[in-house]
């Protein structure tokens, strides 16, 4: 898997902390890089901090103490900084927030309109060929609570493709859905990891992290506990703390 | 709507329509043998409608040209009340701390103070003093015959220039308060991940608002709104302190030189009910065709 791993750093973040009221820390000096076309796969208990993470890297979270920077640009107070930032980091939410009351080829269409200005006919392109790409072209003019569950998350993955993003964010992306649609979603992720996309992917899925994962991130507590390739860490973990966890969920049979 | 209620009447309701019955009957009674009340309707037709022996037709007498005079004040007073709470209702919930104090200073004042207070405040300071500073009334009485009489079709004839303006004017703030709050509701009833969808591809703060929140907001406050433009109608009866010509003060005027009370506070209660009851109708649709449409 590594093999294919051959670009630049594209996110890097030193010492990110973050705290939340009523001194709740959130993230405890988090550092992480992420080379160009990696798939890094993030898990832990809930409340470890791994939702906190992706969200500071587009700019959802404020970070109180240390340094973002991705694709050479900082994550820092500049506007025109942060709105690129926002527009090349794509984000795939645990529940999906489409936009009811648009339909679904508006949804897709909205940020090339709007944020890259692009012209109707280009907008109507992408949103064709992304809908053909995650499989439900045939619902372009259906409403959002029109679709299940797993069709509604593969239209925000198609949205936030629509942006032509460097790197997507996925929180959650299949923890809201009926088990037999997780498989639907997962597909379409699978395509994007093989297409070189870089992905950081918050999930309880292990079998999608030993499939297409290139690094898991194990966090707990605001903190980043283990780092290691997919194959270590579920064959041979480092921290006790990591072999627990992974009894755990292992144990229970699902993921 | 499908409703499980049983339309059959229940004892209790016997009860109170019984009940209903009997203060109808001793309010009669009371009208006819104690007061000796004696009914005069045949003096209210000429002050709705009368005939102008010089222009040779039918024109509006006091009563309709008030009933004409509430409509302009309500329609004015909700655009102008909409706007206000618009406005105010977006600033409530601004990142900005400033727009969000201002908008509280104003929800907070206005809704501590009688709207019969704020009706005299505008008239006595805000027409006396900034109006007539402006010179709002002499570029009226000024303009030319046309434009007076469009003024006049779509406001007021130019003598009531002032109290026609500080009436909508209170009325809008008044009304704009009670608006900010719902449209501060409205938009605080979407959920938080519509927002961040929106920040996350890139949209402005701006964009989030027009494209995503507010269209949705919107709809969720129809309801409430419309409640609120009813309330309009009744409640710019109250500029009836400052002689705007309206429904409610023509009211008091033919009452004052016919002494027909019970007739001319019917007739005025069945015109605002007429008012208030369409524009329910005219809402009730509305929400339906809206439902209908999702």
């Amino acid at each position: 898997m590594n093999s294919k791993i051959t670009g630049d750093t594209i996110i890097s973040t030193k010492n990110i902390s973050k705290t939340f009221s009523r001194d709740i820390k959130a993230l405890e000096k988090v550092s992480l890089e992420v080379k160009q076309k990696e798939v890094v796969v993030i898990i832990g208990p809930s409340g470890s901090g791994k939702s906190t993470l992706l969200r500071c890297l587009n700019g959802l979270e404020e970070i109180d103490e240390g340094s973002i920077t991705i694709d050479n640009t900082p994550l820092d107070g500049h506007h025109h900084n942060r709105l690129k930032i926002r527009t090349e980091v794509g984000m795939v939410f645990q529940n999906f927030n489409l936009f009811p009351h648009m339909t679904v080829g508006d949804n897709i269409r909205i940020g090339p309109r709007h944020v890259r200005k692009q012209n109707q006919a280009e907008a109507d392109q992408i949103t064709d060929e992304l809908l053909k790409k995650v499989g439900i072209y045939d619902k372009i003019d259906a409403y959002p609570r029109q679709l299940s569950g797993g069709q509604q998350q593969r239209v925000a993955i198609a949205r936030a493709l629509a942006m032509n993003p460097l790197i997507m964010l996925f929180d959650e992306p299949t923890s809201a859905l009926d088990p037999e649609m997780v498989g639907e979603v997962l597909e379409v992720m699978k395509d994007l990891a093989h297409e070189g996309m870089t992905m950081l992917v918050v999930t309880h899925e292990m079998g999608f992290a030993r499939e297409v994962g290139d690094r898991i991130i194990f966090m707990d507590e605001g903190k980043i506990v283990e780092e290691n390739s997919i194959d270590d860490f579920f064959d041979n973990p480092e921290e006790k703390r990591s072999k627990q966890f992974l009894s755990k969920i292992l144990h229970n049979g699902g993921c | 709507m499908k409703s499980n209620n049983k339309r059959k009447l229940k004892k209790a309701d016997f009860i109170i329509l019984g009940l209903a019955a009997v203060l109808v009957i001793y309010i009669v009674y009371r009208i006819k043998v104690t007061i000796r009340y004696e009914w005069a309707w045949e003096i209210l037709p000429k002050y709705i409608f009368r005939f102008d022996d010089k222009l040779g037709r039918w024109v509006s007498a006091a009563i309709f040209s008030g009933f004409i005079m509430t409509i302009k004040l309500s329609i004015w007073g909700i655009i102008l009340g909409t706007a206000i709470g618009i406005v105010m209702g977006i600033l409530r919930v601004h990142t900005e701390l400033f727009g969000r104090v201002i908008s509280r200073v104003y929800v907070d004042l206005i809704r501590n103070i009688p709207p019969l207070v704020l009706v005299f405040i505008f008239y006595f300071f805000f027409s006396s003093q900034i109006l007539d500073n402006l010179g709002l009334e002499e570029l009226v009485k000024a303009s030319g015959p046309v434009i007076q009489s469009i003024l006049t079709v779509i406001f007021i004839k130019p003598s009531l220039f002032n109290e026609f303006l500080s009436a909508v004017l209170s009325i809008a703030l008044y009304e704009g308060a009670y608006i900010t709050e719902i449209v501060r509701a409205g938009i605080e009833s979407i959920p938080k991940g519509q927002w961040e969808a929106g920040h996350a591809i890139g949209l402005s703060r701006y964009r989030q608002f027009r494209h995503i929140i507010l269209p949705q907001a919107l709809r969720n406050v129809l309801p409430p709104l419309s409640g609120q433009f009813i309330s309009t109608i009744k409640d710019s009866a109250i500029v009836s302190v400052i002689s705007v010509p309206e429904l409610s003060f023509q009211g008091m005027q033919v009452m004052a030189s016919t002494y027909a009370s019970f007739e001319t506070w019917i007739v005025i209660t069945g015109l605002y009910f007429i008012l208030t009851f369409s524009c329910a109708a005219f809402f009730g649709r509305l929400l339906q065709r809206l439902k209908a449409a999702d």
